[in-house]
């Protein structure tokens, strides 16, 4: 009996000793949370999934969710509002003093290189899609975001845009292919803001010409039409900013809203939306415009707003029943009503830049495509209950309008530098209004140049 | 009484007649506490004969005048007594933990004497009744090259354990820990950026003793995952003899070790007055007219009366509360052993609503079927509940109050709820009145194993193991806090890790004749670790009295996730000893990971060792001063396999946008990714000199880490952040010396004291792509790792109160050109500290004297430096509406004024950039702890059958000295607290507790 039990210890030892010398198989372990590379990027169902997640990364905080809304409208404060947040970086845009490692600007940058990787990798592996038109609208679309990311990028870390000169002034590096393999990495320079824009333009023009004219929340032909039409404006080519404006305008199907506070806060878009950001409550990333700009009681943070309006910026509206006027709140400070929803949509581009960009751009060009620039004014004041114009009208009217239209919607940089404005008493191409290249790509990029200034 | 002296009477008389011859001799065993030992050898020496003690310690035998009786029992100094006229010898026996304690190895057990390897030995006496709640925290300054620090002073904080440097720079920093054979789960489960201690559920008290395998020689036989140090923690386990009930409980209360000077409202008042001055202009009375913003902040109370002056410190770091009591039985016969503990900890923490409460069970039992079969289990569970805060970077966390004014009340008029309405930031009181944040951690640790000597010398031995931990958070911010636009918020996170091992190998054990020892051991081990993950989340709740997800009315996120990795390893071991004097040791590991590619999912890990134990030769044997002196080398190889489960693949991970799905980049692929591998070379020196009086060890290493597993940074560009690449090298090379002193050894008064002193120097000694910069810290070639990197601050003009930095910029010949500049873009940043000290020592004494016992540890380390992230708003001369420290009272206010505080200019740049100004040496000698105790004489508690009663005092991190101006020379930021990087910063980082507890000891 002991004996037997011996030899069964015996068997049993040498049972465990020999049966794991087969086990290598289990050190071979998929992941369940993530897909490979070769997978994702071999069906055409997929690609879509990264291009809506580029829309996705672009609506992040870091960029259109608030990040590059509040470096321009904060860097074009000369006044009109306070910063209240306790937030270095977008207290250094107010100052007009940021650093070069100011995470604000370095998530602008990084997210924004983000989307264009995405996009690149759609437009890299356009060859799966079979339904041509399906392939058409996703390059339409990821030339879109591509084109969308390097303007604004453009803008934001170069001199201004000068029409009437060579813009040999370095912008931001431009990378046109996909990454995917670290073997195919590089530490590009920087490229000249001619170059950019005139990327900028190719890409933006070949969505406008791919794009259909309807498509759903993403970007269309007339989104494409739209933002053309900001960037001719923004490069002083008005006659295409007309065009561009007075085709969207007559032809996009959009509308202007019944009043002011129908164009905000809705949770799908309105209908002078040409594009919006989407916004829902279950996103992972928040919506920034409204944690910096609303009261506690609507999504921001405690305390004051952290960007609360001065009485400065109320001065610019002649006529106590314009609903632009009194789109405003008080919670502590003056709150603006324009970002109060946290999960309302974020409008993009509203139909009635469209009015403002064909009014300035006609007048400036005394030409009157589509109307004349006082009936163009005459209709977004109608719109918010303002007086209307009876008499002509002049350049800063036209303007002045923009403003009350525009505000708080991340133009005040970017019209300052465009107008040649001063901020402040900044003039609009001194250093200290551009952004600096972020401290951690000159560290891990030696081929990128410092902006002047930093 | 009387039948006793009768029979000595008799014994005497009767003495001279049986005078050298064989007689009865007989007599009781005892341990050192007089606890009868059951099972002592006794033999006459040089013959066969010989008795062992029964169950009440009392042998008897057979002996002449003039035999020598030999007492041995294990883990006991034999003790020889040569017979003499008497026939009873009672023999007391004590503890044999000296040279030939028997060391826990891997896979294995050594004695002392014959380790060629470097290890660090902790024995309970020295940990237990150190009344703090992690296990690591009791170590601190035990161990020589072993820097252990404790993030900050929540009591669930991450805990760091360092044992020689910083060997990696991506990969993980962490030693393995080995709970009696099973590698422990040890991955961090906190959901937030700070970092939660994952072995806070083991109970300290359980633990015999922890071996720190600090070479490689020691620690190669863990592979892959041996570069850090391996932490061996043996349980507890019974005693041969009668069975023993010790019940330990003790209570107390903590603060903070440091607290630091704010200004009142007075000093505020002034200071942000002078501020906007400097700015606005002295007519803008924005801040001090009626309704300005002094008023707002004062919330309708006059500050101008001196009605409202609220210090937020006291409000954040508060009076902390320890309770700690254990009840354990143990005992065991020939055949089995056993030891059953339960343990209730409750500490609540110096930062206010931050508590932990801890349950725990243990139950060893070891028992033997046969001569050559034993089987054994030991098992625990606990359960313990953290009340946590937010991270050190949340408005919620206390100690960010410091930032609110003295002039906002802390509460409304009404005292209760907190004011949330005129504070400059969200209030924390509001988040503890209106909100809560639970973790509940549920740990199970079985090992159970089988041991069976096939032949004589050759045994084999099964260990399965398995470990559990689950971990549920619940959060809930109701609807006046900073969720109050959703009308509250909870989440609620599970988390299941569990990790099972199978360890199987053989032991063979030789004795050639002419002293030749051989050893070999054989085996294989797997292991299996995965983890699974469910969150849920959801905003709108009808009441803040509903504060499960439950109530939400609208489920805003949820997310389930699973993964698994696996490590399957082949170890040998040989030690071999020539006439007890050379000793050769090698070892080899074959590791393999699936969290590899797949070309490089094998590793070799070997090691080899040297010793020679000097002291037995001839020319050094009769000498009375020397009694042991060893030398030692030794070198091997160690890898680090410490990287995401998936770091070699190119993923994509599922997403949204606007409710659809998405796929979102996730890695980049790395198919040539390998093991991290750590070269190490010690050589060392044991020594006992005047008959062990004063013993020690000297050791010198060096640790060479090629191929790093780098997260490395790259171009944004790409579109990608970093990839995990194997890329460069380091290294890190010490001193070690540990010196033991028997200072006085008298029957009732003994003395020893202990030093340990370290060195430590990191480099890193190849970095292709060049520098890392993350933050204020910096990897470079030919620099410490994570070295500070920063603008050299050059204090104030005097002439105009701006702030001045050095400009150090480099010139033709190398030298720094130290022009002084307002203009902070004129100066480079330059290599101005290290977070890690250069050097370390440990100094422990224990005293005991009659009844009394007495001991403590210094515990010093210098040469690291500490970054405060939040100095530009605590102490940036009210550029920010943030209470100041009052050092910023020293502003410069006229010119010639010569201070390093710049001119006071509210919302306006001027000497807060990221600067020297805001980095200190952190440098400190810390009494770490201190205990005083009393054991009532015997005769007194044996009245009750007690055998000993003991009443102590205890006492933590009680006296600090150091030049630290901030809260404290260990506490850091938590959310770099996982960051391999950003090291030594501070921001509104609590400080540890100082803990003082009386306590008692009972054992039956």
């Amino acid at each position: 009996m002991i004996m037997n039990n011996y030899r069964t210890i015996q068997t049993v030892i040498v049972l465990l000793s020999l049966s794991f010398w087969g086990c290598n198989d289990n050190l071979t372990i998929d992941p369940e949370q993530y897909l490979n590379t070769e997978k994702v990027i071999s069906t055409s169902e997929n690609l879509n999934k990264i291009l809506n997640n580029a829309y996705g990364t672009a609506r992040a905080s870091s960029s259109y969710g608030g990040g590059i809304n509040l470096a321009s409208e904060l860097i074009g404060n000369g006044g009109d509002l306070s910063w209240n947040g306790t937030y270095v970086g977008p207290a250094e845009f107010n100052e007009k003093a940021m650093l070069p490692d100011n995470g604000f600007v370095e998530d602008i940058w990084m997210n924004g290189y983000s989307v264009i990787n995405q996009a690149n990798i759609v437009i890299e592996n356009l060859e799966v899609y079979t339904d041509p038109d399906e392939k058409s609208t996703k390059e339409g679309e990821a030339k879109f975001l591509r084109g969308l990311i390097y303007f604004d990028l453009g803008r934001l870390f170069s001199k201004p845009f000068n029409a009437s000169a060579p813009n040999t002034q370095l912008a931001v590096p431009i990378t046109l292919a996909a990454v995917i393999d670290p073997y195919t990495l590089e530490s590009p320079a920087r490229n000249t803001l001619d170059e950019v824009f005139n990327r900028v333009v190719t890409d933006l023009t070949d969505a406008y010409n791919k794009l259909p004219a309807s498509n759903s929340f993403y970007a269309n032909k007339y989104s494409a039409a739209a933002l053309l039409a900001r960037v001719y404006l923004d490069m002083g080519m008005y006659d295409k900013a007309r065009d561009m404006a007075d085709e969207v305008i007559r032809e996009s199907g959009a509308s202007l809203t019944g009043d002011f506070a129908g164009a905000f806060n809705n949770d799908s878009n309105s209908s002078e939306n040409l594009f919006a950001w989407q916004v829902t409550s279950q996103d992972v990333s928040i919506n920034d415009n409204n944690t910096f700009w609303a009261g506690r009681d609507f999504g921001g943070r405690s305390g004051n707003p952290d960007v609360s309006i001065e009485d400065q910026h109320l001065e610019i509206y002649d006529d106590p029943n314009d609903q632009r006027a009194n789109f405003f709140y008080q919670a502590r400070g003056m709150a603006t009503t324009k970002w109060k929803s946290q999960f309302g949509n974020i409008s993009f581009i509203r139909l009635a830049e469209m009015y403002l960009i064909r009014a300035e751009s006609n007048f400036r060009l005394s030409t009157s495509i589509g109307t004349t620039p006082i009936s163009d004014i005459n209709t977004l004041r109608m719109r918010s209950s303002a007086a209307t114009y009876l008499i002509a009208i002049d350049l800063e009217t036209i303007l002045k309008e923009r403003k009350r239209e525009l505000a708080f919607e991340g133009f005040a940089l970017f019209d300052a530098k465009r107008l040649g404005n001063e901020v402040g008493s900044i003039p609009h191409n001194a250093n200290n209004l551009v952004l600096p290249i972020p401290q951690r790509e000159t560290d891990a990029n030696t081929n990128l140049v410092q902006n002047d200034g930093y | 009484m009387k039948i006793n002296i009768l029979f000595l009477f008799t014994s005497i008389l009767f003495s001279s007649v049986t005078m050298a011859q064989e007689k009865d001799i007989s007599g009781v065993v005892k341990d050192g506490e007089g606890i009868p030992l059951l099972g002592v050898n006794i033999i006459i020496e040089n013959t066969q004969s010989g008795t062992q003690t029964d169950f009440d310690g009392n042998y008897s035998i057979k002996a002449a005048p003039g035999n020598v009786l030999v007492y041995s029992f294990v883990g006991f100094k034999p003790r020889k007594i040569t017979v003499g006229q008497e026939s009873t010898i009672n023999v007391t026996m004590t503890v044999d933990n000296e040279l030939d304690e028997v060391i826990v190895l891997g896979f294995g057990k050594q004695s002392k004497r014959k380790v060629t390897d470097n290890i660090a030995s902790i024995s309970s006496d020295e940990i237990n009744q150190i009344p703090v709640a992690s296990m690591q925290g009791a170590l601190t300054g035990k161990a020589a090259g072993v820097q252990i620090q404790q993030i900050n002073g929540k009591v669930e904080g991450g805990v760091k354990m360092r044992i020689r440097g910083i060997s990696t720079i991506s990969s993980s920093q962490e030693p393995l820990y080995v709970i009696d054979g099973l590698p422990l789960i040890n991955d961090d489960e906190s959901v937030s950026e700070a970092p939660m201690n994952p072995l806070i559920s083991l109970n300290p008290n359980d633990i015999e003793s922890i071996q720190i395998l600090k070479d490689a020689s020691s620690a190669a036989i863990y592979g892959a995952r041996g570069t850090n140090g391996v932490v061996l923690i043996t349980t507890k386990q019974g005693k041969l003899g009668k069975t023993k009930i010790s019940v330990n409980t003790a209570t107390g209360w903590s603060e903070a070790t440091n607290k630091v000077d704010w200004l009142n409202a007075e000093q505020y008042v002034e200071l942000f007055t002078e501020a906007s001055a400097n700015s606005y202009g002295a007519d803008d009375l924005w801040l001090t007219e009626q309704g300005g913003y002094f008023d707002d902040m004062a919330n309708g109370l006059d500050w101008r009366t001196g009605e409202v002056d609220t210090d937020w410190q006291d409000l954040a770091l508060v009076k902390g509360y320890v309770q700690d009591h254990g009840i354990s039985v143990s005992g065991g016969n020939e055949k089995t052993l056993f030891y059953i503990s339960g343990g209730y900890n409750n500490t609540e923490g110096i930062v206010r609503g931050n508590t932990l409460e801890r349950y725990s069970y243990r139950g060893n039992i070891d028992h033997r079927v046969s001569d050559r079969f034993r089987v054994g289990l030991n098992s625990s569970l606990s359960k313990t509940h953290v009340k946590r805060l937010g991270t050190d970077n949340s408005f919620s966390t206390p100690l960010q109050a410091i930032a609110q004014s003295p002039l906002s009340p802390p509460y409304l008029s009404d005292g209760i709820v907190p004011n949330n309405e005129s504070t400059i930031y969200y209030n924390f009181l509001m988040q503890q009145y209106n909100g809560s944040w639970n973790v509940n951690i549920f740990r199970a640790i079985m090992n159970t194993y089988a041991e069976y000597e096939i032949i004589p010398g050759l045994r084999f031995k099964s260990e399965i193991g398995y470990d559990n931990n689950s971990q549920l958070d619940e959060y809930f911010a109701g609807s006046l806090t900073e969720s109050a636009s959703t009308n509250g918020y909870a989440d609620a996170t599970s988390v299941q890790a569990d990790k099972y091992n199978l360890n199987n190998y053989f032991t063979y054990n030789r004795e050639f004749i002419g002293n030749y020892d051989l050893e070999v051991v054989a085996g294989m081990s797997f292991e299996e670790s995965s983890r699974k993950s469910q969150y849920v989340a959801g905003t709108g709740y009808p009441s803040d009295d509903l504060q499960t997800v439950d109530s939400a009315s609208e489920i805003t996120a949820g997310s389930t996730t699973r993964t698994k990795y696996n490590f399957l390893s082949y170890f040998s071991r040989a030690t071999f000893s020539i006439l007890d004097k050379y000793l050769l040791k090698g070892s080899i590991r074959y590791d393999g990971s699936s969290r590899f590619g797949a070309s490089n999912r094998y590793g070799l890990f070997p090691a080899a060792s040297v010793g020679w134990i000097m002291s037995e030769e001839e020319f050094i044997k009769a000498s009375e001063v020397v009694s042991l002196l060893k030398f030692r080398a030794s070198y091997g190889v160690t890898g680090n396999a410490g990287i995401d489960n998936f770091a070699s693949l190119g993923l994509f991970r599922g997403a949204a946008y606007n409710k659809t799905s998405a796929l979102n980049p996730y890695q980049l692929p790395n198919k040539d990714l390998k093991w991290e591998r750590t070269t190490q070379f010690d050589v060392g020196l044991d020594f006992g000199f005047f008959n062990n009086k004063l013993t020690g060890e000297i050791d010198y290493y060096i640790k060479n880490t090629n191929d790093l597993l780098l997260n490395e940074p790259l171009p944004g560009t790409s579109g990608w952040s970093s990839i995990t690449r194997n890329v460069g090298s380091l290294e890190n090379s010490g001193f070690e010396f540990v010196l033991n002193t028997k200072n006085i050894v008298q029957e009732n008064l003994s003395w020893t004291s202990s030093l340990n002193l370290s060195t430590l120097k990191n480099e890193v000694t190849s970095l292709p792509k060049g520098d890392i910069i993350s933050g204020r810290n910096l990897v470079r070639e030919g620099e410490t790792i994570s070295s500070f990197y920063v603008v050299e601050y050059a204090g104030v003009d005097p002439d105009n109160g701006d702030a001045l930095f050095y400009t150090n910029t480099l010139d033709a010949n190398g030298n720094r050109d130290r022009t002084k500049t307002s203009d902070y873009s004129q100066a480079e940043r330059v290599i101005a500290g290290s977070p890690y000290p250069t050097f370390m020592a440990g100094f422990t004494n224990n005293i005991s004297a009659y009844n009394f016992d007495f001991s403590f540890t210094f515990q010093g380390e210098w040469g690291a430096s500490i970054y405060n992230e939040g100095g530009k708003f605590q102490s940036g001369n009210a550029r920010y509406e943030d209470n100041q420290t009052l050092d910023q009272m020293n502003r410069w206010q006229n010119p010639g004024d010569i201070t390093m505080v710049p001119q006071a200019r509210m919302y306006s740049t001027n000497g807060q950039q990221a600067s020297t100004r805001y980095l200190e040496k952190s440098d400190f000698v810390r009494l770490r702890n201190l205990s005083l105790g009393y054991t009532l004489p015997k005769d007194i508690t044996q009245k009750f059958s007690v055998d000993r009663v003991r009443i102590y005092f205890t006492g933590v991190n009680l006296l600090t000295f150091t030049d630290y101006s901030g809260y404290d020379p260990e506490s850091t930021y938590d959310n770099y607290g996982n960051s391999n990087i950003q090291k030594g910063v501070a921001f509104y980082s609590a400080p540890p507790a100082k803990t003082y507890t009386i306590g008692l000891n009972i054992d039956l």
